[in-house]
């Protein structure tokens, strides 16, 4: 049980981090929506490229665990506790990556950058502006 | 030592490059953003691999397709790169699939 009490407050920190990215993503109308979507799009994918490459890890012998630090329950050969790391990454992500972008000003420095507009007005023109 | 482990890491990292760089979804758009959001993903997966560590539920092994170098106790060069790795591919997917429902909306 150790694997999942230790997993407990990053799990916890995660969540903070994905409630406080909803709740800035929630200030603009339609964008919780594009939020909650791209975080479970993104979870779904982790998930299952966990349960593929965990268990390619664990059969290359990569690393194992502690016999008495884990429950026992295993997919295959990695073990259930595993898929905290996939489910943690897009929660803090998600947030972090909501958090970190500047607030809607009007300004947004990718259009000054025409030439490159040009090729790429329908993919680099979408979403929110940026300010690096 | 073989550094299979090593390459197929850098080589996947070095995909999800070329894929922000072609789609601009993340460094390429937004450098500071991207790097902060990396940085304290890794602050925060290298913290939670160390308290397994020193509770003894992550161990080492000795693999054939790995270096064996060790940046500390259990925790080897590899998983550096995967943490790296995870956190950015994380990124790339939020960024994509944001993309795909901003160009959706506009249809």
């Amino acid at each position: 049980m150790t694997y999942l009490l230790m997993s407990l407050p990053f799990l916890g920190v995660s969540l903070v981090v994905f409630f406080i990215g909803l709740v800035r993503a929630a200030r603009v109308r339609g964008k919780a929506r594009r939020y909650l979507v791209s975080y479970a799009v993104t979870t779904a994918a982790l998930l299952g490229l966990t349960a593929v490459f965990d268990n390619v890890m664990m059969a290359a012998g990569f690393f194992d665990y502690g016999r008495e630090q884990i429950s026992g329950a295993r997919f295959i050969l990695m073990p259930l506790e595993d898929f905290f790391y996939p489910i943690a990454a897009a929660f803090l992500l998600a947030g972090l990556w909501q958090f970190l972008q500047p607030s809607r000003s009007g300004h947004d420095p990718e259009r000054k950058d025409s030439a490159h507009a040009a090729t790429h007005r329908f993919l680099s023109d979408q979403g929110e502006p940026e300010h690096d | 030592m073989a550094l299979i482990y090593l390459a197929s890491l850098a080589a996947s990292t070095g995909c999800m490059v070329l894929l922000d760089y072609r789609y601009r979804l993340a460094f390429f758009r937004a450098p500071v953003r991207t790097l902060v959001a990396l940085l304290a993903g890794l602050v925060f997966f290298i913290t939670w691999d160390a308290v397994g560590i020193s509770l003894g539920v992550f161990r080492h092994l000795d693999s054939v397709w790995a270096s064996g170098i060790l940046l500390a106790p259990e925790f080897p060069l590899e998983e550096l790169f995967f943490l790296t790795f995870l956190t950015y591919l994380t990124l790339i997917l939020l960024a994509g699939a944001q993309r795909l429902i901003d160009a959706r909306g506009r249809r």
